[in-house]
């Protein structure tokens, strides 16, 4: 009888969870789950729009070995916008770490900046920032005065890094707008150290450079994980990026290839940073033992 | 003699003893609070504050200017007078009162469910019974990393079958399931939220006979201020500043939201610049105007709520 009971308790709040995350599956399902699976059914095919209907012919691989083997528009598009994010990706999230451990200080008008800091948030997602890049706003000018572009040409020759680096450079502080939200799970992060850790190690008699490595650095060690995935998910998924012209040019099964092509190189890019971030904390684990 | 010996022995230790104070106040007894840690820590704020304004500082004078002003080289950053007919140029090329009803329109809706459908998905995931919860969880963090554009053409196949092709509420509908921009994040960002409360809250109200909805919409969902406040604002600046859905699902000829709008700016201009309607150089202040007039509305209330916002994402743990 009693057991009875608690099963019917049980499965009423399985019930309940199933009601409140139905909605989302469903969501799922039709917006991302059903899309993903039709894209990838049509990567396998040529597409053809009749006047009355959709014609699918199966071509297999074709598409993709087209596009990794013989086609220049993956290599000539992608490839320097992945050299530009793997560059963006450790300024930003070191510019942002250092900010956020600055605005923790406890100052006079520490909200004004913080403030300022997080103003790119609102408009660095879109058509402005675009607009800003095409005006050549966001220079900080150093690579004319210095002529570092020269400097730049002979150091780096014609590797294919030469483009790419002096892109960044040429939108440097628009690369910093990219750190808002960033900033934002830093300053949170910070939070959670708590001040007693600081306090004793002040006792013990280290320097702030000590207490740095010792002390915030490991406890910030997860938050710098979420902030490479997300700022590597954040640059991919931008408006911005070069694949969005290649999708919308009307072979729909080509085009699917290319975008599973895409969702693969993320995946991959995903790997590395995971990898790299789990080897430098490993080693910073060891060092500071 | 002893007197003396003792007087500039306590003087001694007195000046002893305001050196260190002065040492204190300028140094600091920690490194972290003297008076030139501060001071340090001031200058590399601003000048990195100015260098992070200086773009949008540029936009701010360069719409002002006036034609004399922007072919005189000694103008760079005080414009000889205000001249507002470029912001009314934008102002006109933009449509701007229908499109910022238009873009206020989804920007509001969207945001709005999206704190309601998030906010459910995420309180189940915190704190209730579902079945399958592993998958589930996985299934969101997929929503998360795919990008967009891997599912962009089943979708826009899908909204012309059901003949909603070229309608704003494309750009509606997935929110009200959770989904539309970075509505994975969102989910996660309520469920973070949901964790952090004590469970004792749901077994009073159990006790008490509350069903799970029941208890969500009358305690729980109040509760979430802050991560409401978050998931709001970020959804609203997001969705506000979005190009690439209004750019595939809507028809470049009908109704768009501002953002969008503002792409065409570029094309419109080029136009009128070949016909001779103005000289090349006056598109950069009319774009900066454009620019201005589209963030402006965000920016606006972002300077109402960033205070309760900064704070609130504190709270709310946005945080693994």
């Amino acid at each position: 009888m009693r057991r009875k009971r608690m099963l019917t308790a049980r499965s009423l709040r399985k019930l309940e969870g199933s009601l409140f995350i139905a909605p989302w599956v469903f969501g799922f399902i039709a917006f991302l789950g059903f899309p993903l699976l039709f894209s990838l059914y049509m990567s396998f095919h040529t597409v053809k729009i009749l006047p009355n209907k959709v014609a699918y012919d199966f071509v297999g691989l074709k598409f993709y070995r087209e596009i990794i083997l013989n086609s220049s528009a993956l290599y000539d598009k992608l490839i320097p916008y992945f050299q530009e994010v793997v560059l963006m990706v450790p300024v930003i999230v070191i510019f942002a770490l250092m900010i956020s451990i600055l605005l923790n200080q406890k100052l006079y008008g520490r909200f004004l900046f913080r403030a300022i800091f997080f103003l790119p948030v609102i408009f660095s997602t879109g058509a402005v920032l675009l607009q800003f890049i095409n005006q050549g706003e966001g220079n900080l000018g150093f690579l004319e005065r210095f002529e570092l572009g020269g400097y730049l040409d002979t150091f780096l020759g014609d590797s294919s890094w030469a483009k790419p680096v002096k892109e960044v450079l040429n939108h440097f502080v628009l690369v910093l707008w990219y750190s808002g939200v960033q900033i934002l799970i830093f300053l949170a992060g910070l939070q959670t150290i708590s001040t007693s850790a600081y306090e004793s190690a002040r006792i013990d008699g280290a320097t702030p450079w000590e207490v740095f490595w010792k002390i915030t650095l490991p406890a910030m060690s997860p938050f710098i994980l979420l902030n490479l995935i997300y700022t590597v998910v954040d640059m991919f998924t931008f408006p911005s990026n070069p694949v969005i012209e290649l999708v919308n040019t009307g072979n729909y099964g080509f085009n699917s290839a290319l975008a599973w092509i895409y969702f693969f190189i993320i995946i991959i890019f995903l790997g590395l940073v995971i990898l790299i971030y789990s080897f430098m904390n490993r080693r910073h684990a060891k060092t500071y033992a | 003699m002893r007197t003396i010996l003792s007087d500039v022995k306590g003087r001694r230790f007195l000046t002893k003893r305001r050196v260190r104070q002065m040492r204190n106040v300028v140094l600091g007894k920690e490194i972290n609070q003297g008076l030139v840690f501060k001071l340090i820590l001031y200058a590399v704020l601003i000048i990195t504050s100015y260098i992070y304004m200086n773009p949008m500082l540029k936009m701010l004078v360069k719409m002002v200017m006036n034609v004399k002003d922007l072919v005189d080289p000694t103008v760079t950053w005080v414009p000889s007078s205000i001249y507002l007919g470029h912001v009314a140029e934008a102002w006109k090329l933009l449509n701007y009162e229908n499109s910022l009803m238009i873009s206020l329109f989804i920007a509001v809706s969207v945001a709005v469910l999206h704190c309601i459908s998030c906010g459910l998905a995420g309180y189940a995931l915190a704190r209730l019974d579902v079945p399958f919860k592993r998958t589930i969880f996985f299934l969101l963090m997929l929503a998360f990393i795919i990008p967009p554009q891997v599912i962009i053409l089943p979708t826009i196949m899908f909204y012309t079958k059901l003949g909603l092709n070229g309608h704003l509420v494309t750009l509606i509908l997935p929110s009200i399931f959770g989904f539309g921009v970075k509505g994975a994040l969102f989910v996660v960002i309520f469920r973070q939220f949901f964790m952090t409360h004590s469970k004792s809250l749901e077994e009073a109200a159990r006790i008490d006979g509350a069903t799970a909805l029941k208890f969500y919409f009358r305690v729980m969902f109040p509760l979430a201020r802050p991560a409401i406040l978050v998931v709001f604002l970020f959804s609203f600046v997001w969705t506000w500043n979005d190009t690439y859905y209004p750019r595939m699902f809507l028809s470049p000829t009908g109704d768009m939201p501002l953002a969008m709008k503002m792409t065409f700016i570029d094309t419109a201009l080029g136009q009128f610049i070949q016909n001779g309607g103005f000289p090349e150089y006056v598109a950069e202040p009319i774009k900066m105007g454009a620019s201005f007039l589209t963030i402006l509305p965000p920016v606006l209330i972002y300077l109402f709520a960033q205070r309760y916002f900064i704070e609130s994402v504190e709270r709310t743990g946005l945080v693994e």
